[in-house]
């Protein structure tokens, strides 16, 4: 039988290129930082099994996976919202894995790994809302959209996962953004399009924020 | 147009999907061939208060039924559909 090897390879690639894009000569208003390497694992509760995955997640995490458009912290996950009964498991370093979580949640839910069909993208800077703004209808004020708040959205027709993260050290909002892998560069020319005019800072990060 | 999605909130008409009258219900398996083409092919064209569903493609994916005025457009009411999510209702 043939031996495959499989790399697994971000579907940015190509498209990031580490440094200052668009207005120079100006402190950049956007950082887009992708972070790459990370473990997601899509958990959707079997029909009639939601208290049963709710048992069953406050056993594996230690808190109740959020039943509003919300991502919460575990101490080693993040748990976003993704629909009703259904919710999308974060992770870095192998700590929740297809294998791992299989086995907690093996009689209350279906899972499905999303590590390697998703984009993890990071849109922070003074300019953040204003550039996303051009993009969604996600009304993203500070009061409607706080830290820890998840939307299910589309961005430029394509959907997206979106939610608030920690603010960064320097008090500005973080937003992060899951893409299905093959939209992932479709997205990322037209964030940089929009954010081209704010001066954009692009990074690669292996660390979630 | 805006539809309050019960799980996402209010959301923007081109995030949605519309299916289609929510009325006809699947007639049994020894149903009358009459009533089977009433189910498939005959449709009201309402002035007034349909049920139709909608289905929440750019968001939470959820399957909605909704109480929708055709003369003004006003919406009275989304509920999720039958099955949606692991909760069952009605289905």
């Amino acid at each position: 039988m043939a031996e495959f090897s499989w790399l697994s390879r971000s579907p940015l690639e190509h498209a990031l290129v580490v440094g200052a894009h668009g207005a120079r000569d100006i402190e950049p208003g956007i950082s887009l930082t992708e972070i790459r390497n990370f473990d997601l694992i899509q958990v959707m509760a079997r029909r009639g099994k939601a208290a049963e995955l709710a048992n069953a997640t406050k056993a594996r995490f230690g808190m109740a996976a959020p039943d509003l458009p919300k991502a919460v912290s575990a101490s080693d996950a993040t748990l976003i919202w993704s629909g009703p009964d259904q919710f999308l498991v974060l992770s870095k370093g192998g700590k929740q894995t297809m294998d791992i979580l299989s086995q907690a949640f093996s009689q209350s839910a279906s899972l499905s790994d999303q590590s390697h069909a998703r984009a993890l993208i990071s849109v922070s800077g003074t300019k953040a809302r204003a550039m996303l703004a051009k993009l969604s209808s996600i009304d993203l004020h500070p009061m409607a959209f706080p830290i820890d708040a998840a939307a299910a959205t589309s961005i430029d027709h394509t959907s997206v996962n979106l939610w608030r993260g920690n603010d960064r050290g320097d008090g500005q909002a973080v937003f992060n953004l899951l893409v299905f892998a093959t939209f992932a560069e479709s997205l990322w020319h037209t964030m940089l399009d929009a954010a081209a005019e704010y001066g954009v800072d692009i990074r690669l990060s292996e660390e979630l924020g | 147009m805006r539809i309050v999605c019960p799980f996402c909130g209010e959301r923007e008409l081109g995030e949605f999907t519309y299916l289609g009258d929510a009325k006809p219900v699947r007639p049994a398996a020894n149903a009358s061939e009459d009533e089977v083409f009433d189910y498939v092919y005959l449709r009201d064209n309402v002035a007034g208060e349909t049920s139709e569903h909608w289905y929440h493609a750019g968001g939470c994916r959820a399957w909605l039924k909704i109480t929708r005025n055709t003369l003004t457009h006003e919406i009275s009411s989304v509920e999720p559909a039958a099955g949606v999510g692991a909760a069952k209702v009605g289905a």
